[in-house]
């Protein structure tokens, strides 16, 4: 549950996969601790309990291993999940080995072995049809049960983002039929349909094109003080960003990867209007303690625990 | 004004990059896609509904394209580009990197493309990123003074604990997959460079080419080369060098370079610090970079690098660390 004056505040995953935007040097200096599961829980939790209120996550199967012991030990029903599909990195690497169709057929393999009676069904009408939409329902439907699987009854998922390569993919081919019916899918469930991309303003451009009601989804994307990663330049997503009040925007890489000192990126965030929220990844104890602690004071968000 | 109208063949995920950030390019139509696979071509009738999908090149012929993007696997990459250009079905041709398997055919297609008179690149788009970039424009300041020697890297973990035998031909071995990109940076770097030795290792003992190292020369410049695609830890594929001059060294990588001057002077530049943006981001800026590149030298007429014959040294190169490596197994 999120303070109405605050902002969302989320713990991000990306150090857990050993990503860094800066030096993959230093990403592999993390050495191999933090990607364990049990490691990454111990991260989530002292964040939860610094300050902040929900967890934004990429599904592969060591989050999942984290995120279930992280249900296991809180008894904070109200902490929020931002679950990103897909696991990209998981996705290009098997297509590495097995080329896009085997990708394909080992997928398939994978709901198939999930038993996922509904996500099977349409699967099957998918494979006939070949059908995007088809496709991106089973999928959906199959990463949707994975994820329940682990975080139990206890827990729900806020909302269901997809990833930026997708995305931007989509809003460059003009597919809007596909994310029409992705929105429509998801809200079925009672989750909110997400975006993630690294094309903010092009994206906005396109969905107000499209007339996609902006209340009704949530978009993710890099801001911060020196425009890193936000294209095709910083002024052009801050100003999409004040046309979509009633979009809920959180912000990601509000430290351009380590460039930036927390307190100067906290104080742009501050500055712009309309972010509903912003993730960060940690990858140390203490600075899961220092970081959600920190924000939390600076933009007064009532802990959970 | 002129259009570029395109032709994407190979539909995997370079086609779909390619074919994704030519999309939201002004000034260009994405007429027809082309792939064997039928299920992939089924899929992507749907997703460019404005567009003809075909399973052959040949149906190309009769449809209005200029440019033809080849996307495939490096095997295809010859007899494609030979019968795109022998058969007049597109003058401006980019292919994925490496232009063929070896240099022979790509010369062949040299002389092909010259007769054609249209824009041809091959997709070493490491060029286009703003670390190298700027290390290239170092150097041509001569900032390092006479260069004495580099060491160069192409490092990824995508074969790392995994039998590579069966994928390994059908990507060119690790030298044309992951290594060509930093020759074809060090021969940008350096100009042209004699392979001295070389030594090729085999995770499995099959014959795959998993690791290989090499020496090279030029007057008054060693260069040495590490690739591999067995490494542990590198979540995506890193490519660098580390160049030693008169005056100092750089060391340059996809995140960052490092200057440092015997005269005391030192400076480290990060991607942020190069202004790093591109009108549509997907993968990484620089695939934006090279094709606006392409795509501008098909609109103004004008040529582009690295064209077919730039690209061709690369493979010279290739082919002369494989002599070497075949000199020394016998």
């Amino acid at each position: 549950m999120r303070s109405e004056s605050g902002k969302l505040l989320l713990v991000g995953d990306n150090p857990f996969h050993g990503i860094s935007h800066m030096s993959e040097d230093r990403a592999r200096a993390r050495g191999s601790e933090i990607s364990s599961a049990e490691y990454a829980a111990d991260l989530v939790s002292n964040s939860l309990k610094s300050g902040a209120n929900g967890f934004m996550f990429s599904v592969s199967q060591n989050t999942l291993s984290a995120l279930q012991i992280v249900c296991e030990k809180t008894g904070n029903e109200s902490m929020e999940l931002h679950a990103i599909v897909p696991y990209a990195y998981e996705y290009v690497r098997l297509a590495t080995h097995s080329g896009t169709l085997g990708l394909g057929r080992k997928l398939a393999s994978e709901i198939l072995l999930s038993a996922n009676i509904s996500a099977i069904a349409s699967g099957l009408k998918g494979v006939v049809t070949m059908d995007p939409v088809d496709l991106m329902k089973t999928y959906i439907k199959y990463e949707k049960n994975r994820i329940s699987s682990h975080i139990g009854k206890k827990h729900k998922l806020t909302s269901i983002l997809l990833h930026e390569v997708i995305t931007d993919m989509v809003i460059a081919l003009d597919l809007d039929w596909f994310v029409k019916s992705y929105i429509r899918f998801i809200s079925k469930f009672g989750i909110k349909p997400g975006f993630e991309t690294r094309n903010f303003s092009y994206l906005v451009n396109k969905f107000k094109e499209w007339k996609i009601d902006f209340s009704q989804i949530e978009l993710v994307s890099s801001f911060n003080k020196i425009g890193f990663q936000m294209n095709p330049s910083k002024i052009s997503c801050e100003e999409a960003l004040t046309s979509i009040p009633e979009c809920e925007v959180i912000a990601m890489s509000i430290l351009a990867a380590g460039y930036i000192k927390l307190t100067e990126a906290a104080d742009y965030i501050e500055s712009l209007p309309n972010l509903k929220g912003l993730v960060v990844g940690v990858s140390k104890e203490k600075q899961a303690l220092e970081t959600f602690s920190f924000l939390r004071d600076k933009f007064a968000v009532k802990s959970n625990l | 004004m002129k259009t570029v109208k395109v032709a994407i063949i190979g539909l995997g995920k370079m086609g779909l990059l390619h074919a994704s950030i030519l999309k939201t390019m002004p000034n260009v139509e994405i007429i027809s896609l082309c792939d064997k696979s039928s299920v992939l071509r089924k899929i992507c009738k749907k997703l460019f509904k404005y567009a003809q999908v075909v399973d052959d090149i040949e149906k190309l012929a009769g449809l209005d394209i200029n440019t033809v993007y080849v996307a495939t696997p490096i095997p295809g990459h010859f007899p494609i580009v030979n019968a795109i250009l022998s058969e007049n079905i597109a003058k401006n041709v980019f292919v994925e990197k490496t232009l063929t398997s070896n240099w022979d055919k790509s010369i062949h297609l040299c002389e092909l493309a010259s007769k054609t008179q249209g824009s041809n690149m091959v997709g070493y788009m490491k060029r286009f990123a703003v670390t190298f970039s700027k290390a290239k424009n170092l150097l041509d300041q001569n900032v390092l003074g006479d260069l004495v020697s580099f060491e160069a890297y192409a490092f990824s973990s995508d074969f790392s604990n995994f039998p590579t035998s069966s994928k390994s031909k059908s990507r060119g071995g690790v030298l044309s997959d992951l290594g060509s990109h930093v020759i074809d940076l060090a021969l940008w770097f350096f100009g042209d460079f004699n392979v001295e030795s070389a030594l090729s290792k085999s995770v499995d003992n099959i014959v795959a080419e998993d690791s290989v190292e090499f020496k090279v020369k030029k007057i008054g410049i060693d260069g040495t080369f590490h690739v591999s695609w067995c490494m542990d830890n590198y979540r995506m594929p890193n490519f660098g060098l580390s160049i030693i001059g008169s005056a100092g060294t750089i060391k340059v990588n996809d995140y960052s370079l490092d200057l440092k001057l015997k005269n005391g002077e030192s400076r480290t530049w990060f991607k942020h610090d190069l202004n790093d943006y591109v009108r549509f981001l997907l993968g990484e800026s620089e695939y934006y970079r090279e094709d606006e590149a392409f795509v501008n030298s098909i609109l103004n007429d004008n040529k582009v690098e690295p064209s077919f014959l730039t690209a061709s040294k690369v493979d010279n190169v290739i082919d002369n660390v494989r002599k070497e490596v075949s000199t020394n197994e016998v």
